[in-house]
């Protein structure tokens, strides 16, 4: 398998007043494509700082990010969102749908940014939500809102899936689904997935686990016979 | 701590109180400044009459001895009078100034109020107190000789001191509208300094109790036939010039200030409303945590009402400091006071305090409302409104229609209170500009209608009283021109009673009447046209039959109405010679006006006008009208910007996470600004769209206030519309493009952070 995502040095500092924070200090580390990865560590290791310096949606202080061959560090705005729109696929905790437009919109909405041609039924079809196509999120339950958000971040084929605690406001059955789901896109689309998560037993089904702390990278682990998620000890 | 938090909300949205700030300040200070404006001018003049006790009425006659005196002594209701000679001399200079004397038994009433030099003596015959504007015009000074002549007489007298006086506010020629204190001025002397023993004074300076009216009928009644006649203040020129002049003023500083408060307040009230409510999650955090609902409710409310309250307080102090000093140098030329400055009035303070309190209160409730839910609902995020698919998303159109209008059509459809502030907030500033543009072109209009499509003649020849019929005819043939006779009269129809004026001329092609729409109006020889304002304020129309008489004369005549005629500065009657005549009317030329350009003097002829000067004059009249007109369409933007700018940012705020998340999808910025374009421009044209009638209506009223003898119609030329619409659309993309460093520089990962 190829690498397809590279962390050389990576540091980041944030300011505040005189006081200068590491939130990832001397970052090294490679995923491969189509790899299942499991990032792990105590609150204020750098995790999300991790994932949204992987998703363009913040600048490194120092170190070199290589995405599919690119420096992601030396790309400039327009770069950036043209980065986000075909390479990453976003899952936030709070789902963050666009509340004015239905199920299948929110997913077909992705039309407008990428250049691919998204059946939104047919991706809805595929997280389980068919029926809900025209329903708001707010008329949505968390675990559905979930969904609809892994549907349209996959809608556009992205190189990779960046989940930041997709579980977190959920409840544990609902989260095994939704794990389950990630992980099934992983293998059988290939696309490379990365979940940040405090829930530990989860390692158990990651092709590779990353533990953070303090910023930096404590352990890398890579398991070569990776659990399915709905076989995992809950 | 809750201290601490308010200024940090206050700094993190700085714009959204910047902007309430900037509206309390500016509604109050464009309220104020104009207000203060014409305030200004009354309490300036009514100051300068009180202290120079301005008589409350004049009695003309030829005899006023002792025994005249003490006859309207026993009126009862007169306090004080005095007596003196007013006469019409003309001055030693080259082009034959007219200064008109005041030989005064004392000065009491309108009494001179001097510049410089020494007091009036009323003992003094060999000074004299003269005009300070005639005397700078001519260059004299203290203590220089001059010399006037008048009736037989020759008298050259020291000039003692310089000033002005509360009859003399404005003072014009009869011939023309702008004074030219090159050509006219007026002097007080002591009946001491007249040529001849015995004074045949003139004119009676009365102070007296009650109204002009009763004291009118009084005279009238006791003294009919040994006076000749009875001149109240508000009939004087000076007096009444002055108060069409603050006429004007108020006409326009009253609507459109409130218009444009009105704005304002709107604007606050539904920025504090929607910071509040924004502030929900927070408010039940803080009442969970144990704070108490009361201070909680200080803490909100605080916020708003310290930054209206100064913006206020700043606005109702610096508004008249600053605006009316714009007005006054212009006016100052004209008219004669001795103190020009903008005064305040309790009306601006209750205005502001209005807008303080009305914002308190609104914050109040909004706080009160989410304050007294339990704390438990409301640290939850209120539940969205379910919206089930309208009637335009089950068209088959709805999914071909591009993101772009969907989104924006299902945020309008869901934030119906925040579209239809916008919507209201572009129709004021809308209706605004319409307004200020529309009497930019109503002012326009005006002139050209009467300088140019009524009147073409290039001179009028104004004549002098008791000049000879065959002297005239002699001139009108020299100068191939044509009589007329104006004068001013009253009609009255079912009780009402309107003044207006009466043009009499025979068949000439110099004055050709038109009709609103600008159409000629032929008035035959045997018709009497009326003008189409002077009938509608009398209720009457072709057909009818009113009464009316030459002021001055106590002869009722009765006319039908065969014609209505249009005219934008004086009402009444146009007829021919020969219909006047019929009526049993005397026709006696006042002017004669002529193709050719007159600068030749004529005996017999006061002042030869030309088209040119009397536009000139019109233009100068009209200065302050037009800086006004300026000033408004200035704040109208700015009010329009801050709005729009405002009503934008409390959007922006609410849709920042959505932005942030397309942002993250991998929307660029164009699309994001194209999207908020979207939505600004829909809720502009609407707002424009209703604008344009309010602004209309708003115009409407303006006009109708404008004074009887002014004939204007709302109306805006394409130009000035197109102007409007260009400048409310420039300005909410100018909006909009503020908002796009705003996109560019939102923080994706801070955005989207909270779970909020
Ligand atoms: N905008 C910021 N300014 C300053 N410091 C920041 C900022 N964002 C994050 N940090 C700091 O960087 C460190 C890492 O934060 P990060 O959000 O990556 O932690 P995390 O591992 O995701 O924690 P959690 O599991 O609680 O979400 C923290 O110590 C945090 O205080
Ligand atoms: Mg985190």
């Amino acid at each position: 398998m190829s690498t397809i995502i590279e962390f050389k040095n990576v540091n980041k500092e944030y300011k505040s007043g005189d006081h200068i924070l590491k939130a990832m200090d001397d970052v090294n580390f490679t995923i491969d494509e189509g790899e299942f990865v499991v990032i792990l560590g105590p609150s204020g290791a750098g995790k999300s700082t991790l994932l949204n310096l992987l998703g363009g949606l913040d600048s490194v202080t120092s170190g070199q990010i290589i995405v599919n061959g690119n420096h992601v560090e030396s790309f400039n705005d327009n770069q950036l969102t043209e980065y986000r729109a075909s390479n990453v696929g976003f899952i936030f905790q709070f789902y963050n749908l666009i509340p004015n437009l239905t199920a299948i919109e929110n997913i077909e909405l992705m039309k407008d940014i990428v250049d691919v041609n998204i059946d939104g039924l047919s991706v809805l079809d595929s997280v389980g939500l068919k029926s809900h196509a025209n329903q708001f999120p707010a008329q949505l339950s968390g675990g559905e809102q979930q969904r609809v958000s892994i549907a349209r971040a996959v809608a556009k084929q992205p190189t990779m899936l960046l989940c930041d605690e997709p579980t977190g406001a959920l409840d544990s059955k609902t989260g095994v689904l939704i794990l389950n789901l990630l992980q099934s896109m992983s293998n059988d689309r290939n696309t490379t997935v990365i979940i940040v998560t405090h829930n530990a037993i989860l390692a158990e089904a990651a092709d590779k686990v990353i533990r953070v702390k303090n910023g930096q990278v404590e352990s890398i682990v890579i398991n070569e016979n990776p659990k399915k998620v709905e076989d995992l000890d809950w | 701590m809750l201290f601490k938090k308010m200024l940090r909300d206050i700094s993190r949205h700085k714009a959204q109180f910047i902007s309430i700030f900037l509206m309390a300040f500016l509604g109050v200070f464009v309220f104020a400044g104009v207000g203060g404006e014409s305030v200004g001018l009354e309490v300036n003049s009514d100051n300068f009459y009180e202290e120079t006790n301005l008589a409350d009425g004049w009695i003309y006659s030829g005899y006023i001895n002792d025994l005249f005196m003490y006859q309207v002594d026993c009126l009862g209701a007169t306090t004080q009078m005095e007596r003196q000679l007013v006469v019409d001399s003309v001055a030693d200079f080259d082009n034959d100034p007219d200064v008109t004397l005041h030989f005064v038994e004392n000065n009491t009433i309108s009494k001179f109020y001097l510049l410089e030099g020494e007091k009036l003596d009323i003992n003094d015959k060999d000074g004299v107190w003269l005009d300070k504007s005639f005397a700078d015009a001519k260059g004299l000074k203290v203590g220089d000789k001059i010399k006037f002549e008048f009736e037989n007489y020759t008298i050259e007298k020291q000039i003692r001191g310089l000033g002005y006086s509360p009859e003399y506010v404005y003072h014009a020629s009869s011939s023309s509208i702008i004074p030219d204190f090159n050509k006219i001025g007026f002097a007080y002397l002591s009946y001491k300094a007249f040529p001849e023993d015995t004074v045949p004074y003139n004119v009676l300076n009365v102070k007296f109790d009650g109204t002009p009216e009763n004291y009118n009928d009084l005279l009238d009644y006791h003294m009919g036939g040994y006076y000749s006649s009875f001149v109240e203040r508000s009939e004087h020129t000076s007096v009444s010039q002055f108060a069409d002049e603050m006429d004007q003023h108020s006409m326009m500083g009253d609507i459109f200030p409130v218009v444009f408060i009105l704005i304002a307040m709107l604007i606050i009230l539904t920025t504090m409303r929607r910071i509040i409510t924004h502030q929900r999650t927070q408010i039940g955090i803080l009442k969970a945590s144990g704070f108490k609902n009361h201070s909680i409710i200080l803490h909100y409310v605080s916020y708003g009402f310290w930054l209206v309250l100064v913006g206020a307080i700043l606005g109702l102090i610096l508004g008249p400091i600053t605006l009316p000093p714009l007005f006054y140098p212009s006016m100052s030329a004209t008219y004669k006071l001795p103190v020009w400055e903008p005064a305040w009035s309790m009306e601006f303070v209750y205005v502001a305090a209005l807008m303080v309190i009305v914002s308190l209160a609104v914050s109040y409730y909004s706080v009160k409302g989410i304050s007294d839910e339990k704390p438990a609902d409301t640290i939850r995020p209120k539940v969205p409104k379910i919206s089930t698919s309208g009637f335009i998303e089950r068209l088959s159109i709805w999914k071909r229609l591009s993101f772009n209008i969907r989104w924006n059509y299902r945020d309008a459809q869901r934030n119906k209170f925040r579209a239809l502030m916008t919507i209201v907030g572009v129709i004021g500033c809308s209706a605004l500009l319409v307004c200020a543009f529309g009497m930019y072109d109503g002012m326009n209009d005006l002139k050209d209608w009467e300088y140019t499509q009524i009147n073409h003649y290039d001179s009028k020849l104004v004549i002098e009283e008791d000049t000879a019929q065959s002297v005239i005819d002699d001139i009108a043939e020299d100068v191939n021109g044509d009589e007329i006779m104006e004068s001013a009269i009253e009609i009255e129809s079912d009780g009402t009673k309107k003044s207006g004026s009466l043009l009499v001329m025979n068949d000439t092609n110099l004055i050709t009447p038109t009709d609103y729409d600008r159409n000629h109006v032929e008035i035959e020889d045997d018709e009497v046209s009326i003008s189409e304002k002077m009938a509608k304020m009398l209720d009457v129309g072709v057909g009818d039959t009113v009464k009316w008489h030459v002021m001055g004369s106590d002869k009722w005549v009765k006319t039908k109405i065969d014609k209505i005629h249009a005219d934008p500065i004086s009402q009444g009657f146009i007829m021919s010679a020969d219909k006047l005549e019929d009526l049993d009317l005397n026709y006696t030329p006042t002017s004669i006006v002529t193709a050719e350009h007159v600068t030749q003097n004529y005996d017999g002829v006061k002042a030869a006008n030309s088209m040119k000067d009397m536009t000139a004059s019109w233009d100068e009249m009209t200065e302050a009208m037009w800086l006004l007109i300026y000033i408004l369409i200035f704040f109208a933007c700015l009010l329009a910007v801050v709005v729009l700018y405002n009503l934008g940012l409390l959007s922006f705020t609410e849709i920042e996470r959505e932005i942030a998340t397309l942002k993250v999808l991998g929307f660029k910025t164009r699309a994001l600004r194209k999207l908020l374009l979207t939505q600004n421009l829909w809720f502009t044209a609407i707002g424009f769209i209703f604008g344009l009638p309010v602004g209309y209506f708003i115009l409407a009223i303006m006009w109708e206030s404008s004074g009887d003898s002014f004939y204007i119609l709302p109306s805006i030329s394409i130009t000035n519309f197109l102007l409007t619409l260009v400048i409310t659309f420039a300005l909410s993309i100018l909006v909009n493009l503020m908002f796009s460093r705003k996109i560019k520089k939102l923080d994706m990962v801070e955005s989207l952070k909270s779970g909020e």
